[in-house]
């Protein structure tokens, strides 16, 4: 009875990690955004300050609209875009798909950042379009802004799906209809669209979180149109009247509208789930004519568009700026040399301590909840696995600002260190290590550890000498995903850090805002590369595997 | 040393379902004991209850005079082949086949003798240091063998470990699973569903339906005098006919209508008039085209298969039967040709008419 105690203890422990940094401060959220600070009694005030002002109630129409937007066009480009790079061969399709992923890679308001640069009000693309047309283009901010940059950051996890499961279907349905008599453009409808479905609904339900949830585009590329997110800033950080129970209020608001978007994919999912293995998945063919004509140009063009805002980085980090977002015109490396040589700038070394940290506590913590869902399950283990998908429909600002109410003061002062930029860092990425750990696992044959010890090894024993090497490659090849994820978080960082702890993105974006380009360019490029270089480390060691993100 | 393996009235329940309930049963030192039956008749579940995957709700395992219930399975020495091989994919085969050592006390020298020795009797030495999706399922198979009987276990336990192979390698897997037992001398229980495998490797062969063990015995006599319907119908194929007892003096007949067969097996509980099930297995049917006495049928199709010939033939009451002939030179009876059937009153066996029971006086 010695190893279930260890396994019992493994959970406990556990449990009482994900208690006190995602159950205590979500609670303490649900708490302040009901109280009220001056009679310690019960309020529903905030609520109804949000629903009577339409300064505070139209955020929430246009984060709906920006997002439900940008969910559709993502999905008009991601859809196809799978479709085309399954069906039709079409020449370095291969580096297409990496570059693909790397537009997806790099947080989105870089990108926002990179289209003020070409589309902007002094945008090179407007001065160049202005000029030859003789127009007076304003460039995009607001609606349109936001929605460019988001549908362009997004297509690609709907690809990534979609072609997932494109994979996974069975040519043979394809080739039963046609032998029904459909045309192609029927199958597409009729069998195609039907059986990615799941899948489409899965990658445009991240796309929705995410999008709904991201405060560091609207931001920058808003200007006066303010969505939710920046809203919830603003009143929890922002330099003038701060309510922390207001901000309270708009948090428990955003996630019921998470958890009711995250039910209503599951329930649709389950629906019409089905279970597919390709024997025989489809294969490209060679186009010809306009149907060439036409996949190339889709193909490339939207590849190009998605890669501009990273090209436009890279090439204006080497650009001299006089100060601030004024550029001279000529090359030089100064933008470096103000950002890596620059004193106590920690910013670039924290991001890689902060985000090793982390992907040590993902991995080891994701493992063994994997481990003791799919193997140990108990009443213990069904509330471990509910915990920890939490934070998958928390947005990040929300998670940083519960950790940041949380441990600001009491018992446990946690504000400021770089303790808590990591347990958040990790606690957002855990339910994205869980679930690939447990796909792992359930491979794995339970017979596999029974051998073990059938052979004398105790449970620990097989735990650690045949289940941990078993899914070790998987879980590393998780890992190097998650690190990618995590050196582009954004959104709970803005929140959590001091400047001893600024990140990458954190100082990024702080050189957007007080419009050194240069510098956010040079910030961004490093970050950039760190992904590109990563992400080649990831197909060295899965042997081009797919990613799953 | 081979060590017996006592199961007294033990009881498995999932939840609140009674999967087992009070299976006893004794296997002998050295003995090559098969559980035998359909998927879900518990065998699987008796099996794990014995190597320690599933806990024991009632009842007492023992090896020797030791009871076992409460011992761990990995101190409990038991080496066991799974129906997946369970092959560690991350391991060589021979870090496979030590893998059982190396948390026992022996050198580096001892191990690598250890682990020579036995590939060399499974002969699979060619392929010690390939990588386990390098190996035909065969081979992998061998590997799992190796590695369960490397450790000098008490006990070998097989759960239907040919059932994942192409039919030609099942036969030549179950030949070498049969001669390394014997080699090895070990208490070995094997679980299968296929009761050609059972009859072809076993010392004896317990039938289980519905967690109830129905027959426990040699190949022979589970094949020959089964103790009930069941264990007639499940191994081999038998037709089923109805028939009446007719005692006359000391002389008792079964009877089939017009036709009546003298039996000197029967037991002597039986009474006049008793309405039994008779199990006729294919090859115990004569078939006489002029004969005047026999149950009269009709040939409506015929299989030739080189050896023998198999006839499908129907009675008057439309019931239909299943007769195998060794096949004769240049002849197969043709369709619709009315025969007479008769029976080999030496083989055929005879139950009360719910076929709980055997009435034949061998049977067990």
């Amino acid at each position: 009875m010695k190893n279930f105690s260890i396994w019992k203890i493994i959970s406990f422990t556990l449990l009482a990690f994900f208690i006190l940094f995602v159950v205590y401060p979500l609670a303490l959220i649900l708490y302040q955004s009901v109280i009220d600070p001056e009679t310690s009694g019960f309020t529903l005030s905030y609520f109804s300050k949000f629903m009577e002002r339409k300064y505070y109630w139209s955020t929430l129409i246009n984060s709906f609209s920006v997002t439900i937007c940008a969910t559709l066009v993502a999905t008009a480009i991601g859809l196809p875009m799978a479709y085309v790079l399954r069906s039709v061969k079409i020449p370095g399709s291969k580096y297409l798909n990496i570059l693909i992923v790397i537009s997806y890679l790099s947080p989105p308001f870089i990108g926002a950042y990179a289209w003020i640069q070409l589309l902007g009000r002094n945008g090179f693309l407007t001065k160049t379009i202005n000029s030859t047309f003789g127009l007076n283009f304003e460039g995009i901010y607001g609606f349109a802004g936001i929605v460019l940059v988001f549908s362009l950051q997004s297509f690609p996890l709907i690809y990534m799906y979609v072609a997932g499961a494109l994979k996974n279907l069975d040519n043979s349905l394809n080739e039963a209809a046609e032998s029904l008599g459909y045309t192609p453009l029927q199958r597409v409808r009729m069998i195609i669209i039907p059986l990615v479905m799941p899948s489409l609904l899965a990658g445009a339900l991240l796309v929705f979180m995410r999008v709904f949830s991201d405060f560091g585009t609207p931001m920058l590329i808003g200007e006066g149109f303010r969505t939710f997110p920046v809203l919830i800033y603003t009143q929890f950080m922002g330099e003038v009247s701060t309510d922390d129970h207001f901000a309270a209020a708009l948090c428990v608001i955003v996630i019921l509208i998470t958890l009711f978007f995250f039910f209503l994919q599951r329930y649709i999912s389950k629906k019409y789930a089905y279970s597919m293995t390709a024997l025989k998945p489809m294969s490209p063919v060679t186009a010809t004519g306009s149907r060439k004509l036409f996949s190339y140009a889709f193909v490339y063009g939207i590849t190009l568009i998605a890669m501009l805002p990273q090209m436009t980085v890279i090439f204006t980090s080497f650009l001299e700026t006089a100060g601030g977002s004024v550029y001279t015109g000529a090359f030089s490396l100064m933008n470096y040399e103000n950002t890596i040589f620059a004193k106590d700038n920690h910013s670039i070394l924290n991001t890689y301590l902060f985000g090793l940290a982390a992907i040590s506590i993902v991995v080891v913590f994701g493992t063994l909840i994997s481990y003791l869902t799919a193997r140990k399950p108990s009443f213990l283990t069904n509330i471990l696995d509910t915990l920890t998908m939490f934070p998958y429909i928390i947005p990040g600002s929300v998670l940083g600002i519960a950790l940041l109410s949380s441990f600001n003061s009491g018992w446990l002062v946690l504000s400021g260190t770089a303790i808590i930029m990591i347990i958040s860092l990790s606690i957002r990425r855990m339910p994205y290590t869980i679930r690939s750990s447990t796909a792992i696992i359930s491979q794995i044959s339970p017979s596999m550890e029974e051998a073990a010890v059938s052979l004398g090894s105790t449970e620990f024993q097989s735990f650690r000498k045949v289940i941990v090497p078993m899914m070790l490659p998987g879980v590393l090849a998780g890992a190097i995903m998650s690190w990618i994820t995590l050196i582009s978080e954004l959104s709970s960082s803005i929140i959590l850090y001091t400047s001893n702890t600024s990140t990458l993105t954190v100082a990024i974006y702080a050189e957007v805002i007080r419009s050194n380009f240069g510098n956010a360019a040079a910030y961004s490029t490093i970050l950039t590369l760190t992904s590109i270089i990563s992400l080649l480390i990831f197909f060295k060691v899965t042997d081009n595997q797919d990613i799953s993100v | 040393m081979s060590v017996s393996i006592t199961v007294d009235n033990v009881t498995k329940r999932f939840d609140k379902l009674t999967v087992i309930d009070g299976l006893s049963l004794k296997i002998n030192p050295g003995e090559f004991f098969t559980l035998l039956g359909p998927s879900g008749c518990g065998k699987t579940t008796l099996l794990r209850m014995i190597i320690g995957f599933n806990s024991i709700e009632g009842g007492t395992i023992k090896i020797d005079d030791n009871v076992i219930n409460n011992i761990p399975t990995h101190l409990r020495n038991m080496g066991m082949v799974f129906q997946n091989y369970a092959i560690f994919p991350h391991m060589s085969v021979a870090d496979n086949v030590a893998f059982g050592l190396k948390n026992r006390n022996f050198s580096k020298d001892e191990i690598t003798k250890a682990v020579d020795e036995i590939l060399e009797v499974v002969k699979i030495t060619h392929l010690k240091d390939r990588m386990p999706t390098q190996l035909s399922g065969g081979q992998q198979q061998r590997v799992a063998l190796a590695r369960a009987i490397v450790i000098h276990p008490q006990v070998l336990l097989m759960d239907e470990p040919l059932s994942n192979l192409d039919a030609k390698l099942r036969v030549e897997m179950r030949n070498a699973i049969k001669h390394i037992q014997q080699k090895v001398g070990i208490t070995t229980v094997y679980v299968t569903h296929d009761q050609e495998e059972a009859l072809a490797v076993s010392d004896r062969i317990a039938v289980m339906h519905d967690g109830v063990i129905q027959q426990t015995g040699s190949p022979i006599e589970i094949y020959q005098r089964p103790a009930n319907l069941f264990v007639s119908t499940f191994i081999g194929l038998s037709n089923i006919l109805k028939g009446t007892i007719k005692k006359n003096g000391e002389v008792t007949e079964v009877s089939f209508g017009d036709y009546s067969v003298t039996m000197n097996n029967i037991k002597t509980t039986v009474s006049n008039n008793q309405k039994v099930s008779v199990s006729v297995r294919p090859e115990e049917f004569f078939i006489e085209e002029n004969s005047t006495t026999g149950i009269p049928a009709l040939v409506k199709n015929s299989v030739f298969l080189g050896v023998n010939t198999h006839y499908f033939l129907e009675f008057e009451d439309g019931q239909e039967v299943e007769v195998v002939r060794p096949s004769e030179t240049g002849k197969v009876i043709p369709k619709e040709t009315p025969v007479k059937l008769l029976l080999d009153t030496k083989k055929i066996n005879v139950f009360v008419e719910d076929g709980s029971s055997s009435l034949i006086e061998e049977s067990r």
